[in-house]
């Protein structure tokens, strides 16, 4: 299978899908549904803490995927580590055949589950591409040569947008991420499929891959819940009736993350699937796009 | 008290070089105690700066004002009758008294001319040391007085680290090893038992890692 990198470069429809890590050592059902996706995706992205959830970190994540064969992408952000650990973890990284890294803004410590820690904020996302631009430059952040320098194929996050000014201020920042190294994009999830292709165009003139968020509604409870605190993400009225009147809603749930994949092929350069737990549901996605 | 030293000249020539009017302000408070901002500090860098630029064939037109409080939006409003008489804004206050002036006065921009250092304590004649971060929930009732995150170089709640000697910080010969400060207090104070006490992790939340911080006194607020 060709490299998620080479497939990027070459301009090829790119599929990813998200899974966690445990919160725990049981590592036996992230296992079994990476063995699903062996040959099925090009990368999987393991989040760290994601949600400010302790969690296994993703380093450990990412080996469990490149141990079952599968390429992997692993969240990186300043919130946890100061730049020693960050780059320490990435040298480690690099070691253990992760190629491929996310830099992403952490969820806020107090929306998380251990609200007392202490926050690093260290490096911004700027700051930490810049900073994995330096190592594969053969130099730490303190100027000082490595013995050996590191790889990485990293790009950036664009937060959700509600509105067009919104959508302008985060193409701004995504700029100066571009700029410090970003070498793809990944965009929020979007349930307006004509929003998010004219929210793809705008993102188009960065220069580098947009990579398209295909998200799961698991019920109508999530999707409502999306609907009213997550209004970038636009879930409509439609979409709640046609989960709530579906005969079999979690086939339906899984079909319509089948047509959105689908549908992105046209616009995007890539997808990244988010299932947030049912990532045994994978397959089934990815079938019904024809992935 | 919150204590400050002046920037770099060059930083505050860089600073007011695009404007020929500059209102400078100093603070009566904490930046006057330490001797960074207050009217003689005011005084001084006005005509260090009208120097410098007279050099360049410049004449600066400078104001000088020394308010009461800069940190308190009702003494900031004495500045209003100056504001159409000048370009910029020079700040000699915290960053609290800058941000106050930043606030009120949206289209002027404000410089400020002091680096805001951190909560001490004066140790002597022309010493300030740090005493407290203001980490919003004290232990120095567990402590015997001495903050260990303020002046523990680790900021070790369980203290000391192997490093100490001779009463000093590993760090430096010119530091005092907090932990010994408070072990040596205990003892004199007779509750050396309380040091057996293993204290938690900290609640960081109270601090600045919850977020940024404001107290709101409802009995007090108008
Ligand atoms: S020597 Fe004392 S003050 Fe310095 S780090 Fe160790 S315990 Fe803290």
């Amino acid at each position: 299978m060709m490299s998620l990198k080479k497939k990027m470069s070459a301009g090829e429809f790119a599929v990813m899908a998200e899974m966690h890590t445990p919160k725990g050592v049981d590592i036996s059902e992230i296992v079994t549904n990476a063995r699903r996706l062996k040959g099925r995706v090009d990368a999987v992205v393991i989040p760290d803490m994601d949600n400010g959830i302790m969690h296994m970190s993703a380093l450990a994540g990412g080996v469990l995927m490149k141990q079952q064969g599968l390429e992997a992408m692993i969240h990186v952000y300043g919130r946890d580590r100061n730049r020693m650990a960050l780059q320490g973890d990435l040298l480690a990284a690099h070691v253990l055949g992760i190629s491929n890294l996310l830099v992403v803004r952490g969820e806020e410590m107090i929306n998380g589950d251990h609200r007392d820690a202490r926050i690093v904020d260290d490096l911004d996302e700027v700051g930490i591409l810049n900073m994995i631009r330096t190592l594969q430059g053969g130099l730490d952040l303190a100027g000082f040569e490595l013995k050996g320098a590191p790889e990485f194929t990293a790009g950036c996050a664009i937060a959700p947008v509600v509105d067009d000014a919104q959508l302008a201020a985060e193409i701004e920042s995504a700029k100066k991420k571009v700029a410090a190294g970003a070498g793809f994009v990944v965009a929020p999830a979007v349930f307006d499929m004509a929003y998010y292709a004219k929210m793809i165009e705008k993102l188009k003139p960065l220069g580098v891959p947009v990579v398209a968020t295909v998200f799961l509604l698991k019920n109508v409870g999530m999707a409502r819940y999306m609907a009213i605190n997550d209004p970038g993400a636009r879930v409509s009225e439609d979409l709640i009736t046609r989960i709530r009147k579906a005969p079999d809603r979690e086939a339906e749930c899984v079909r319509m993350a089948g047509e959105m994949a689908a549908a992105l092929k046209k616009t995007a350069q890539g997808i990244k699937i988010v299932t947030l737990g049912w990532e045994h549901r994978l397959p089934a996605i990815l079938e019904s796009a024809g992935l | 008290m919150i204590t400050a030293e002046q920037k770099p000249m060059q930083e505050i020539i860089n600073c007011i070089a695009p404007y020929d009017r500059i209102l400078l302000v100093g603070c009566n408070e904490c930046v006057t105690v330490c001797s960074a901002g207050g009217r003689k500090e005011v005084g001084l860098l006005a005509s260090a700066l009208q120097l410098h630029f007279l050099k360049q064939g410049k004449t600066l037109d400078i104001k000088e004002v020394t308010l009461e409080r800069q940190c308190d939006p009702e003494y900031v409003e004495e500045l209003v009758n100056y504001m159409d008489q000048v370009d910029a804004v020079v700040s000699m206050a915290c960053g609290c008294g800058v941000q106050t002036i930043a606030a009120r006065y949206r289209e002027k921009a404000v410089y400020p001319a002091v680096n805001t250092k951190f909560m001490g304590a004066s140790e002597r004649q022309g010493i300030w040391a740090e005493r407290c971060q203001g980490c919003g929930d004290c232990v120095l009732g567990l402590t015997g007085g001495i903050c260990p995150i303020a002046r523990c170089s680790k900021r070790l709640m369980n203290g000391p680290c192997g490093g100490s000697t001779k009463g000093k910080c590993e760090i430096s010969p010119d530091v005092d090893c907090a932990w010994q400060l408070i072990w040596d207090r205990m003892k004199a104070l007779g509750i050396e038992k309380r040091y057996e006490e293993v204290m938690e992790a900290k609640d960081w939340r109270t601090s600045r890692d919850g977020g940024p911080r404001k107290i709101v006194r409802e009995d007090l607020a108008s």
